[in-house]
């Protein structure tokens, strides 16, 4: 049960935050590439899902799994993506990305004088406290399933 | 225009309605004071930061002169300055930052030190020395309201604040003899 990596992007697709806890395999491109490669993504997708939607959709994406991990994503109605990868055993994630929002993004970010909105997230507040949240998620263990 | 911002602080502050924002416009009005500064002399240099500090004190001291007159309607006169003091660490800022000031040292000649350990304005910027260099921006305007208070009780009064390691400050009032 573990917590992979979390990306947070603002609207205008720049990643302001990225930060990975058990990763045990790289995307083999640069960091850069990776950050585009998945808003990228994240873009066709949100629009494929609404497109096809054989209903009235409420929320759109939420999340896709492979046989190893399973990709979570979270949109705020401020345009900020979060987006979380967990292993197989993390049904949902909701809960927790919207916490990491109101609770943790907006107490120490949006109220952080200093942090400009839409540059890269470099306030230590701010990574110490997600770090502490995210290792006592009830489903975080160091060791990868 | 400044005027009316600080009325409108004033009236924030007393109505306690969501601490949210008080503290938006005062990071607004932090911010606001340095761009005007920068852009009205293309650059900021020293001189233009002490600038920036000293608008900010006077804008606090007006708060803190209109401030203390609502909180104080119904209280007693004082008894001295040690009961003054006293009053502005605990009524004052639990009205002003929600808590009380944790720790107040005098010299009893004139000289008070008020030792905040989680500053209000400042809990939300760091928790240790990250953005150490941006913190006296953000305490200005908090030394102008207590020298604002202090004045409209009768005390003149230099007040300075800071910071080693956030978000505990000190707060340094040295009373102005006549």
């Amino acid at each position: 049960m573990t917590v992979h990596n979390l990306y947070i992007f603002d609207r205008n697709g720049n990643c302001l935050f990225y930060n990975e806890w058990n990763r045990k395999k790289q995307a083999g491109i640069s960091k850069d590439e990776e950050f585009k490669l998945m808003y990228g993504m994240l873009f066709s997708i949100r629009s494929f899902v609404s497109k096809m939607s054989p209903l009235d959709m409420k929320e759109g994406f939420l999340s896709f799994q492979t046989s190893k991990y399973r990709l979570h994503y979270y949109e705020t109605p401020s345009g900020l993506k979060f987006v979380l990868n967990t292993d197989l055993s993390v049904s949902n994630a909701r809960d927790t990305l919207q916490h990491i929002y109101s609770n943790l993004y907006v107490e120490h970010i949006v109220k952080n004088p200093v942090c400009v909105l839409g540059h890269g997230l470099d306030s230590e507040l701010f990574s110490s406290r997600l770090d502490a949240f995210i290792r006592a998620l009830p489903y975080y263990s160091p060791r990868a399933a | 225009m400044r005027n009316k911002e600080v009325a409108c602080l004033e009236r924030k502050l007393t109505g306690m309605t969501d601490e949210a924002l008080f503290e938006f416009l005062h990071m607004e009005i932090v911010s606001h004071v340095y761009k005007e500064q920068q852009a009205s002399n293309g650059g900021m240099d020293n001189k233009d930061r002490a600038v920036c500090v000293s608008v900010l004190e006077g804008m606090g001291f007006r708060v803190g002169q209109g401030l203390i007159e609502r909180l104080t309607r119904d209280s007693p006169s004082f008894k001295d300055e040690l009961d003054i003091m006293k009053f502005i660490c605990k009524d004052f800022w639990t009205k002003v930052f929600r808590r009380q000031i944790d720790n107040l040292r005098t010299n009893h000649q004139g000289t008070y030190v008020l030792q905040d350990n989680k500053f209000a304005l400042l809990t939300q910027l760091s928790n240790g020395k990250q953005y150490l260099d941006h913190a006296p921006k953000y305490l200005a305007f908090s030394c102008g309201m207590v020298r604002g208070a202090l004045s409209n009780i009768g005390l003149d009064s230099v007040v300075t604040a800071e910071v080693s390691v956030m978000p505990s400050c000190k707060f340094q009032v040295v009373i102005q003899k006549l």
